[in-house]
């Protein structure tokens, strides 16, 4: 079975991060072969005076395959009680991936909590029309971040643009490639520019800074830019936030 | 650089100001950087990316700048 974990609110300004916390979660499960689990996307929601976010207000979301749900739902609450920093509002929504369902609420839920501040009741009477396709559960303090956990797996589940965890390091022994080899070598399925546009032919490519990977459009993408006439996976990701 | 409203400090800056942003990190005792992925400007040594920066609408807080 497929799913999309996300969780939000898991930590305090001296813990680790939320999607550090995610990451161990997922390992743990692996170790304890009760999942597998995919790359995990940011998403960054509204940023707001009456939302008690710690400090940016995004959620975690990866994908995971289970063949056994229950265990492993459980097995993801009792880690979060276990391990979410004192004084935060862990979430957790587990959601079936499935081409069967139609996330449309799911979607437009998360995309009001890029741009409106949501409240729990608004999450569990979006989560109940799932039925069992979606597991939302507080772990502590509040539990606000049921909200956040299920506006990523909505985003998610609607493949909308995030930041991939992670960054790349360029090996010390190699510098140039062809888009197909980085591609291969790095899990990459898409090279696009920084408007989005899809970078179709084969090209060459200096890669000697590290770099982070986008999902856009439902792929693993890797922004390209030019320097000194060199095309290269963009060495930063510097943005506007919130 | 900065202004104080209740008793925090708020980054008169925006969220565009890098140049500023890292000279303010360079000075600090409790710059303490972020998780990778909430880094948002090539300096290491950024508020932009301090653990201890609280996003606004229009700027950040420094969370540990607590003024008396």
């Amino acid at each position: 079975m497929n799913l999309f974990v996300c969780i939000d609110d898991t930590d305090n300004l001296d813990s680790i991060g939320t999607g550090e916390l995610l990451e161990n979660m997922m390992r743990e499960a692996a170790v304890r072969k009760l999942g597998k689990s995919g790359f995990i996307v940011r998403y960054q929601f509204l940023i707001d005076d009456a939302i008690a976010y710690t400090s940016h207000n995004s959620a975690m979301c990866c994908t995971a395959q289970t063949n056994d749900r229950a265990a492993f739902t459980a097995f993801c609450e009792t880690y979060l009680v276990h391990t979410a920093a004192e004084g935060s509002d862990p979430g957790l929504c587990i959601l079936t991936d499935s081409d069967a369902l139609d996330y449309t609420p799911l979607i437009a839920f998360g995309k009001r909590a890029q741009s409106e501040v949501l409240t729990k009741a608004q999450a569990y009477a979006t989560a109940d029309a799932f039925g069992s396709d979606v597991h939302l559960s507080e772990h502590g303090g509040t539990g606000i971040g049921i909200i956040g956990a299920l506006a990523g797996a909505g985003l998610r589940a609607g493949k909308a643009e995030g930041r991939i965890k992670g960054k790349l390091h360029p090996p010390k022994d190699r510098i140039e490639w062809t888009t197909s080899e980085f591609a291969a070598a790095y899990g990459v399925e898409r090279f696009a520019d920084e408007e989005g546009n899809e970078i179709c032919e084969d090209l060459l490519l200096r890669f000697e800074l590290p770099t982070k990977l986008i999902y856009q459009k439902g792929k693993v993408t890797a922004v390209l830019v030019e320097k000194d006439g060199c095309r290269m996976p963009k060495p930063k990701l510097k943005k506007n936030k919130g | 650089m900065w202004s104080e409203e209740n008793g925090k400090k708020i980054f008169k800056g925006g969220k565009e100001s890098f140049d500023a942003a890292a000279q303010a990190a360079a000075k600090c005792l409790f710059f303490k950087e972020d998780c990778e992925e909430e880094c948002v400007a090539d300096e290491e040594q950024s508020c932009y990316n301090c653990r201890y920066r609280r996003w606004t609408k229009d700027s950040f807080l420094c969370m540990k700048g607590e003024t008396p």
